[in-house]
């Protein structure tokens, strides 16, 4: 009894053990992976008769949708289409009829309507225009502006306020266009209104004070925020920050106080700009101070958003998420930084900086609308040089433009059409003519006849085409985009100019390094002269250059389209008027696109002693001082820019065994050394 | 423990008969049966059961199971759609908050069949497209099971087409979902708007702040900002085979191929074709088709019958006209096929059009100007269309080809912004992949030349070669225009020299110590450079002279996005090899600097550290070799610019160094070099180096002119 119990007791222990050996280890082995599938979110369910389920359209409803007539005007509310008349403006892109002002205005009135009719969208006629502009007076005594002539309802009219309006409109805006300064989002019509930046009082009427970013990437231990206070002034915050001075309430604690009076420029990465109206000021000094503007749920529309991308130099932020925004400010990658910071200069540089950009850049918006499908590319507007100077008319590819070959991924031409200017008596240039259609790089030679005389019949004979153009006797006219021009790059030459076939090809072949720029072989630099007070500029051979001479020089054919139909008419009358200064102004006008130096090349001493002297008193000579008159010109550029554009360089682009003691045979352009 | 615990108190009422000795073993012989017994039976049902669940949820479900919702008739409705909402004003951004990843956490609510209080439904429950668009969702990264959590809320009433539901009771039930409140953060899709006869052109059911994705919006209803527009989904994008036709000049240049056209509107393309013959085609409806052919996949011009949609492909622009709606699938088929769409539909908002720029694709021809159509798409050029037939085809590809692409383009545009500091450029929405291949965006773009007051930081990198370090020191501290110099110490088992032994000169001397010995440290942004420009200089380079570096950091200036060096170097292809080969002869052109002496932007230094490419990095640190043809590949690869090369040097040579220049190290010095640039461009996936001819020169140099007014005088040795 006792040991059947025992074995009982035993059989029972044994059978019990096997029992939860068997069923626990198995049971942790697997209870192990099944942990995780139980946290796996289930999702839309993958339904087992979605194969039955109905489309969302019957067939043929997408089809046939039911026709309907077209469309009257909606309660009066306007866009492009139903609103804008633009049978008008075919040919010749947008003319800009300004009313004349009524009654007495201020200066900086007169001169804006004056800068608008010395532009190249003005035309004298009300009858022709395609746009009839009214400028709203900006004084509070000012006439409040009656109904204008050829009011027609509003109809292809333009109401440009630059300032807010001191004195309520008498009449109604109808159909007309708005261009007020930031605008409120609730009542602006996008596409069809045009949202102004709201400039301070002094704003320059040209030119303006460029950007004041000094240095691509932020200064180490530059405070991260700057904050928008009352009457344009920042509050220039610490990187150990709270959210404490966001709203403005609390006042204990706010850090190292930086306040500066009146409108001083913010010196931080950041910009924090709150959403109400009155701080749209700050937004245009954040621009110019290089700090990237966040904007803090604007109620306002940004400045000309219909065609400027704001996500590449702004942020516009959430105002309730305040730490959540400062986070994301301090963790943003470097490479964000850096390109927010070089736009919002280049925009400010393009768009805002005078008066007269603003009122253009709104001219070029609407010339955009009526070129539909040949307006500015996106690219065109968002990236150096800007819409202004890179004009549509032109080309419909960026890629024909000397500015986007690296967003492109393209490369300009591969050859250069020669345009020799002549019109000078004697025998045609031979030598000249011969070196460069030595060139392996020469795709054509244009001769420019501008003399009273009638060309020379014979012409030499050489392996690239040659072409006799008959000019208009206008120093001006050599920068004409004449359309015989076929590749990218000219070579632009006098008809007493000395060059070598190796000059020419290495000169080539920098220009294609650099497109943008111009490339010359002979070069003048400006200077401030205190005694006279203003700005003179010399031959002499100096350290540093500034200009190259268009007597010899290669750049893209972009610029002969930007000469022509872009500059001031006031300006290439002054370079008709006195040659020289035609050289001066083309390299102005490059000078302030690329903002860059021109590129020297090296010129061969031995030219000099085979040059003719130059033909007329201040002409493009090497050593000879330009005349007074010469000094006078750069002057009248300076002041026709606003602004003194050249950019200073010192240095040559030399090959890369110029010079060095080597073997010849190993040089490709051996001749450029000749003593 | 528990069992045992509970026998133990009944035990003697169970068996009454056994002895207080014996009773122990069986309690403990019965409590471990009984355990074995319970965890045998855990183990059997347990796994089970955790299949089953999940099989449960994942299929075998049914539509026609679904639960049904009664609708009072009295049931609140939401207030009709508020015109002023912006995201500022009707969105709740707090149900968003702080998110690493930047992204938005999207719930959608179950399915529910709606009834009305006769048990008639409210609508279909739910069509094929919603609920690909849901399962798409629910598959993206936005999905959340969580409704705490999420920040966007995706009703499961099916809103795509106006036309298939009732809206009063469908507006109830969506005011009865759990997390309505006034429908803030919901976000309803809808392609077919409006209805007979005024048809709206948003969604006319009442959804208060919700946010509308809708197909068909025009200015007057689209909330900029706040709503969103997508386009009509075309199911022929599923049905229909299409293969891609390239860009170029097709058989009609104009084609229309809607059929249902407003009289006037026909009449106009009618007269249309009467003058331009057969460059124009307008297709009509069929009339006298067979029985079985689908009429939508055929059209008719008088008694031809085309094959819809492959005939879109035989056209250069296809017009996409307004019907009763604005938002019309026709425009899905004519990208698809690559034909440059001509929208003639006043105050349409196109889709996406907050981030895709339909200039690039499409022409737009006011309702009025009708008649001129012709001669406006005659006036663009032969390359813009080729371009805008490309991007046609590529927004279709991205954007408009499913359900699925429509959804996710949408979900981004609100994330963007609710994270516009993440937010996708306006490259990433409108280039196609070909052309984001080939361009370069220069990190350094602006024009800009630094103020030469700026002045730069000499980077030496050192080991133990103190005496010349010395040397180095005292010759670069002669340069005018340093600022700062900085010894990198990359010895770990040495101490630097004591302070006063090092040289005194007039600028701010710093060591930094390194933790390892690795080559990749002297390319590493440390913070005691203030200054952009970096002269990065080996301990070992003694010939430069002051005018030298000084026209170099000059030279920089002028291109603050290029490395600036002195000895050049050339990569060439290795015809019989079929490889790259790194060349040091004296050529005549240069594709790379050394940076044992080289000026250029700090910024590089933190693209070498943090944004190197693949394991280049490691491989340079692990060779002890072509940290500097690393540099020249990255700057390279991001400005896609040449290095400039300055002044007429070839080569560093150290007096010390000259017993161990000897030729067969000089060799393998070559072989690895290659080998090196062949490893980088693999890496890279391209050769990004460019070649150039031409080196900077002082403006004066080698000139006739006196040597004492030249600027840098005292450049010229090789």
């Amino acid at each position: 009894m006792q040991s059947w119990r025992w074995k009982s007791l035993w059989l029972a222990l044994l059978a019990s053990w096997l029992l939860v050996l068997l069923g626990v280890f198995p049971l942790l082995r697997l209870a192990v992976p099944t942990r995780p599938r139980a946290g796996v979110p289930q999702g839309w369910p993958h339904w087992l008769d979605a194969e039955l389920l109905q489309s969302f359209a019957k067939p043929g409803e997408l089809l046939e949708d039911g026709p309907q007539p077209p469309q009257a005007l909606r309660g009066g509310s306007c866009n492009w289409g139903a609103c804008f008349d633009t049978s008008k403006c075919r040919g010749g892109g947008l003319k800009v009829f300004v009313y004349p002002a009524a009654g007495p205005v201020s200066e900086t009135h007169r001169r804006i309507l004056a800068s608008i009719e010395g532009s190249r969208y003005h035309t004298l006629s009300a009858a022709e225009a395609c746009l009839l502009l009214l400028l709203s007076p900006d004084t509070p005594t000012g006439e409040c502006d009656p109904v204008p002539p050829q009011w027609d309802g509003g109809r292809n009219h333009l109401v440009l306020s630059l300032h807010p309006a001191p004195c309520p409109r008498t009449f109604q805006l109808g159909q007309a266009m708005v261009a007020g300064a930031s605008p409120t989002v609730d009542t602006f019509r996008p596409g069809f209104d045009v949202a102004l930046p709201l400039l301070p009082e002094a704003h320059p009427l040209r030119g303006g004070v460029p950007g004041q970013l000094r240095q691509h990437s932020p200064r180490p231990g530059v405070a991260l925020l700057a904050l928008a206070e009352d009457r344009g002034r920042w509050h220039v915050a610490g990187t150990d920050f709270s959210a404490c001075p966001w709203d403005g309430r609390c006042e204990q604690d706010r850090g190292p106080k930086q306040t500066h009076p009146g409108a001083t420029l913010p010196n931080a990465t950041f910009c924090l700009i709150p959403g109400r109206s009155p701080d749209a000021l700050h937004f245009l000094q954040a621009l110019q101070a290089g700090c990237i503007p966040v904007l803090l749920s604007p109620r306002w529309q940004l400045p000309f958003s219909e065609v400027i991308d704001w996500t590449k130099a702004a942020i516009v932020a959430d105002e309730r998420l305040p730490l959540q925004v400062l986070t994301a400010l301090q963790e943003m990658p470097l490479t964000r930084v850096l390109a927010l910071r070089q736009q919002t200069q280049f925009l400010w540089d393009a768009y805002f900086s005078s008066v007269e950009k603003v009122i253009h850049t709104t001219l070029e918006i609407i010339q955009d609308r009526i070129f539909g499908a040949s307006a500015h590319p996106s690219l065109l507007w968002n990236s150096p040089p800007g819409a202004i100077l890179a004009l549509p008319t032109f080309s419909p590819s960026p890629s024909d433009f000397p500015f986007y070959h690296l967003q492109q991924g393209s490369r300009p031409l591969g050859r250069f059409s020669a345009l020799i200017w002549g019109g000078a008596p004697g025998q045609p240039p031979l030598k000249l003519i011969q070196a460069v259609a030595g060139s392996q790089h020469c795709a054509q030679i244009l001769v420019l006849w501008s003399s009273e005389k009638p060309p020379p019949t014979r012409w030499p004979k050489t392996a690239v085409p040659l072409t006799v153009i008959d000019g208009h006797r206008k120093v001006s006219d050599r920068f004409f985009p004449y359309s015989a021009i076929s590749t990218d790059a000219i070579l632009s030459l006098d008809a007493h100019s000395s060059l070598s076939t190796s000059e020419v090809d290495f000169a080539f072949v920098v220009w294609q390094s650099f497109p943008e720029r111009m490339v010359g072989f002979l070069t003048w630099s400006h200077f401030w002269d205190e005694a006279r007070g203003g700005w003179g500029y010399t031959a002499k051979r100096t350290n540093e250059f500034s200009m190259v001479l268009t007597s010899a020089a290669f750049y893209h054919r972009y610029y002969h389209t930007l000469f022509t139909h872009s500059l001031p008419k006031a300006l290439r009358t002054l370079a008709d008027e006195a040659p020289t200064c035609v050289d001066v102004l083309m390299n102005f006008l490059v000078a302030s696109v690329t903002k860059l130096p021109p590129i020297k090349v090296p010129y061969g001493m031995w030219h000099q002693e085979a040059r003719p002297p130059p033909l007329e008193p201040g002409g493009p000579g090497l050593t000879q001082e330009p005349q007074p008159a010469a000094h006078n010109c750069i002057n009248q550029m300076a002041a026709g820019f606003g602004h003194m554009p050249l950019v200073s360089s010192r240095l040559r682009l030399d090959p890369v065994l110029f010079k060095d003691p080597v073997s010849v045979l190993r040089k490709k352009y051996r001749s450029l050394e000749k003593p | 423990m528990c069992a045992s615990v509970k026998y133990n108190i009944r035990g003697p009422a169970l068996i009454p008969r056994m002895k207080t000795k014996h009773r122990i073993y069986y309690i403990t012989l019965f409590s471990i049966v009984l355990l074995g017994l319970i965890a045998t039976g855990v183990f059997q049902f347990w796994p089970h059961s955790i299949e089953s669940s999940s099989d449960w949820s994942v299929q075998k479900r049914s539509i026609r199971d679904v639960p049904v919702v009664r609708l009072p008739a009295d049931s609140p409705v939401p207030e009709r759609g508020d015109l002023s909402c912006r995201m500022h004003t009707c969105f709740d951004v707090y149900r968003c908050g702080f998110n690493p990843k930047n992204k938005i956490k999207v719930y959608i609510y179950s399915l529910k069949k709606y009834v009305d209080d006769a048990g008639v439904p409210v609508s279909s429950t739910i069509s094929q497209e919603y609920n690909e668009l849901l399962t798409a969702v629910s598959d993206s990264d936005y999905y959340t099971e969580d409704i705490t959590r999420a920040c966007l809320f995706i009703p499961s009433i099916d809103l795509l087409n106006q036309n298939a539901l009732r809206v009063k009771e469908t507006a109830q039930a969506l005011a009865q979902l759990s997390r309505w409140d006034r429908g803030t953060n919901h976000l309803l899709f809808n392609m077919l708007p409006g209805g007979p006869p005024d048809y709206n052109t948003a969604l006319d059911v009442p959804r208060d702040r919700a946010l509308l994705a809708g197909g068909g919006f025009s200015t007057w209803t689209y909330r900029q900002g706040y709503d969103v527009s997508i386009p009509v989904y075309s199911p022929l994008s599923a049905e229909v085979e299409l293969p891609e036709k390239g860009p170029g000049p097709r058989r009609y240049f104009l084609l229309s191929s809607q059929m249902a056209l407003h009289p006037e509107y026909r009449e106009e393309l009618a007269a249309l074709q009467a003058r331009h013959g057969e460059a124009a085609l307008v297709l009509d409806k069929c009339t006298n088709l067979s029985e079985g052919i689908p009429a939508a996949r055929k059209r008719c011009h008088k008694h031809q019958v085309f094959d819809y949609p492959q005939v879109l492909q035989e056209a250069t622009f296809c017009v996409v006209l307004r019907g009763a709606r604005l938002g019309q699938a026709v425009l899905s088929d004519v990208l698809r096929a690559g034909c440059v769409p001509v929208i003639i539909a006043d105050s349409y908002i196109l889709p996406f059009s907050e981030v895709l720029d339909w200039k690039r694709a499409s022409v737009a021809v006011p309702e009025e100007k009708m008649s001129d159509v012709y001669s406006i798409l005659q006036s663009i050029p032969q390359r813009q269309i080729e371009e805008m037939q490309r991007q046609a085809r590529w927004f279709w590809e991205a954007y408009f080809q499913s359900i699925k692409a429509i959804a996710l383009a949408t979900l981004q545009i609100i994330n963007d912004r609710i994270y516009p500091y993440a937010a996708i450029s306006y490259e990433d929405w409108n280039d196609p992949p070909s052309v984001k291949w080939g361009s370069v965006s220069n990190p350094l773009f602006l024009p800009l030349i630094p103020p030469q007051s700026q002045g730069f930081t000499a980077i030496v990198l050192t080991y133990d070669r103190v005496e010349s370090l010395f040397r180095v020191i005292t010759e670069v501290s002669k340069v005018p225009s340093l600022s700062k110099l900085l010894v990198v110490w990359n010895n770990q088992n040495k101490n630097p020299p004591e302070d006063s032994l090092w040289p005194k000169i007039r600028v701010p001397l710093k060591v930094v110590r390194t933790a390892e010995n690795k080559l990749s440290n002297r390319f590493f942004p440390y913070d005691e450079i203030e200054t952009e420009a970096v002269l990065a200089i080996d301990d070992d380079i003694i010939m430069l002279t002051s005018d030298e570096l000084q026209f170099g950091y000059e030279v920089w200036r002028e291109f603050p996005d290029r490395l600036v060096g002195y000895p050049g170097r050339l990569h060439l292809w290795d015809h019989e090899m079929n490889k790259w080969k790194y060349e040091s002869e004296w050529t005549n052109e240069v594709s790379m600097v050394l940076t044992g002496a080289a000026f250029y932007h700090k910024y590089f230094n933190y693209l070498y550290t943090y944004k190197m490419p693949g394991d280049i990095k490691n491989w340079v640190d692990a060779h002890m070799n072509c940290e500097d043809i690393a540099m020249n590949f990255l700057v390279a690869n991001v400005t896609g610019k040449a290095v400039i090369k300055v002044t007429p040097r070839k080569k560093f040579k150290c007096p010390e160094c000259t017993a161990i220049d000897g030729l067969s190290l000089d060799q393998t010095h070559m072989v690895e070099r290659s080998e090196c640039i062949n490893k980088f461009a693999s890496v890279f996936g391209t050769m990004p180096l460019k070649v150039v001819e031409h080196r900077a020169d002082p403006v004066l140099y080698k000139d006739d002119f006196p040597e004492k007014l030249k600027s840098f005088p005292n450049i010229g040795s090789l």
